[in-house]
């Protein structure tokens, strides 16, 4: 087998939160310092590798870990424990409107987007009409980001992202935005991308257009990789999970 | 492309990143300050309103009401190139804690939003000083002379000193938030304990350790060059010498500072 795209080997992130506890009257009394905090174990010794070509999901419920996860990948985040082995120029689409300033005009933001990933002025200039043309924008390039809806908003960054020439493509949610027809042709432009032998990491609660997608996926449960594998088979395995808990809590509300 | 590491290891490996990124941090400066003149109804007036401002508000109170310092060419070069390195401290601050959504998703040399920052300043420092002479020359009959030319070593080592405090207030702010409620007040201290709103015949009578001690604020030959520059004041070696090693060990620890800690960064955003 080639060498992986990303590989994540024994990865545990730790955090230490202030918790914000309802006081109580002996509790003022007995503590000095109302301050407390507590760890939160995030990541749990996660290993795993995506491969060249592979589209890989994450699935997990909320606060799961996922997002702690990207980050690690995309190494903003370092691990208390773990490393990271990445292979190939990153995109990251992991929040919506990131390194760009609303003020701006959206062609200057295609500048700043593609500065901020890596790339010169000059690598921008070259690809600057390709993107306006993408994005579907029109005239709007020109008008301040403040002005553009959340879908023109998404349009852009995911137009200025795909023209970084990414190996490996992170995603967090954001093929929900955009209409119909963006939706389409994005699906299509990832697509290219793993046709290149490119790799995605894809996180998303719309699972089942994640088992769609995705050649493998794994399931995240509270901080620890509980399944990884073919992703149809994950995903199902997890809905079951979620139906089990759903079923679980209702019983519980209604005893 | 093979990373293991999360920045470069080593100084001069950061610093050609740095270098290679430059294109960048031209763009973030000149974005911020497009956004600020589009935001406001002014716009570029305020590069010329903000300096006057500051200068008429301590004209005012020191040199009318209390009259501490009347001479205004005095006055204002302390105020302005005070002003440009004590904004840095709260400026380096901001330009971390308030793009903590970039600093979270996107890998980057972080120090390229304090420079970024610093960059910004310079033009408003420059802005700052045009006015200085509209004002001064006629009023303190001060006409600018060859020394000016000392401006183009003072202030790239002032920029070297700005870039340090903004990088370790930035490097301290980010897990004790606490830092930038301290800041205006460490700024009006600092103010007070520089050759600006008093004439520098004031300490003459001190004793000799108070004078050391007032002699050891960077900002005393700081001033002092400046005027040189920009008055035509004998310029004394001794402040010049005083002057560029302040700059270097500031801009160096502070920016020591701020790379080792990078790593750690994102966990307090």
């Amino acid at each position: 087998m080639s060498t992986p795209a990303i590989k994540v080997e024994h990865v545990s992130v730790r955090f230490r939160p202030f918790v914000d506890r309802r006081p109580t009257l002996r509790r003022s009394l007995t503590t000095f310092r109302h301050k407390e905090t507590q760890l939160v174990e995030a990541l749990k010794g996660v290993s795993f590798e995506v491969q060249k070509g592979e589209a890989f999901g994450l699935v997990g419920q909320n606060g799961a870990g996922k997002s702690t996860l990207l980050r690690v990948i995309a190494r903003t985040l370092r691990p208390d424990e773990g490393r990271v082995v990445v292979r190939g120029r990153m995109s990251t689409l992991l929040q919506l409107g990131v390194g760009f300033n609303a003020q701006l005009s959206g062609s200057r933001n295609i500048y700043l987007g593609g500065l901020v990933a890596g790339l010169t002025k000059n690598e921008m200039d070259e690809r600057f009409d390709e993107i306006v043309e993408y994005s579907e924008l029109g005239e709007a390039i020109y008008r301040p980001m403040k002005t553009y809806s959340s879908g023109m908003f998404s349009r852009l960054a995911f137009a200025v992202a795909m023209h970084l020439d990414p190996e490996i493509l992170l995603l967090d949610e954001v093929l929900a935005v955009g209409d119909e027809g963006f939706k389409q042709k994005s699906k299509a432009s990832m697509h290219e991308l793993l046709g290149r032998s490119g790799s995605i990491v894809y996180v998303s609660h719309a699972v089942k257009q994640l088992a769609d997608f995705c050649d493998r996926a794994a399931w995240l449960k509270d901080g620890e990789l509980v399944a990884i594998g073919d992703a149809g088979e994950v995903v199902s395995e997890y809905r079951d999970f979620v139906q089990r808990r759903r079923k679980e809590l209702r019983a519980q509300g209604l005893a | 492309m093979t990373t293991t590491t999360y920045y470069a290891r080593r100084f001069n490996e950061y610093m050609s990143e740095l270098w290679r990124r430059r294109d960048f941090v031209w763009f973030l400066a000149r974005g911020n300050i497009k956004a600020r003149n589009a935001s406001t109804f002014l716009g570029l007036v305020w590069w010329v309103l903000n300096p006057l401002m500051l200068g008429l508000v301590y004209f005012f109170i020191f040199g009318l009401i209390f009259p501490t310092q009347r001479d205004i060419s005095y006055l204002l070069s302390g105020i302005f190139v005070f002003h440009f390195s004590s904004q840095s401290l709260a400026g380096g601050a901001k330009s971390i804690l308030g793009n903590a959504k970039l600093l979270v998703n996107i890998r980057f040399p972080r120090l390229i939003l304090p420079i970024a920052f610093l960059l910004e300043s310079t033009f408003g420092f420059l802005a700052s000083l045009i006015v200085f002479y509209l004002i001064v020359i006629p009023f303190a009959d001060v006409r600018p002379g060859p020394q000016i030319v000392l401006l183009l070593v003072a202030l790239p080592v002032q920029v070297i000193f700005n870039i340090g405090l903004a990088a370790a207030t930035a490097r301290l702010a980010v897990p004790f938030r606490d830092i930038t409620n301290f800041i205006p007040y460490l700024n009006r201290i600092w103010l007070y304990c520089s050759p600006i709103i008093w004439p520098l015949t004031m300490i003459d009578n001190a004793s000799p350790t108070a004078q050391t001690l007032f002699r050891l604020n960077p900002m005393f030959p700081m001033i002092a060059v400046y005027r040189s520059a920009l008055l035509g004041y004998p310029l004394e070696r001794a402040d010049v010498v005083a002057m560029v090693a302040w700059c270097f060990a500031v801009g160096i620890l502070g920016i020591a500072m701020f790379i080792k800690y990078e790593g750690r960064m994102v966990r307090y955003l």
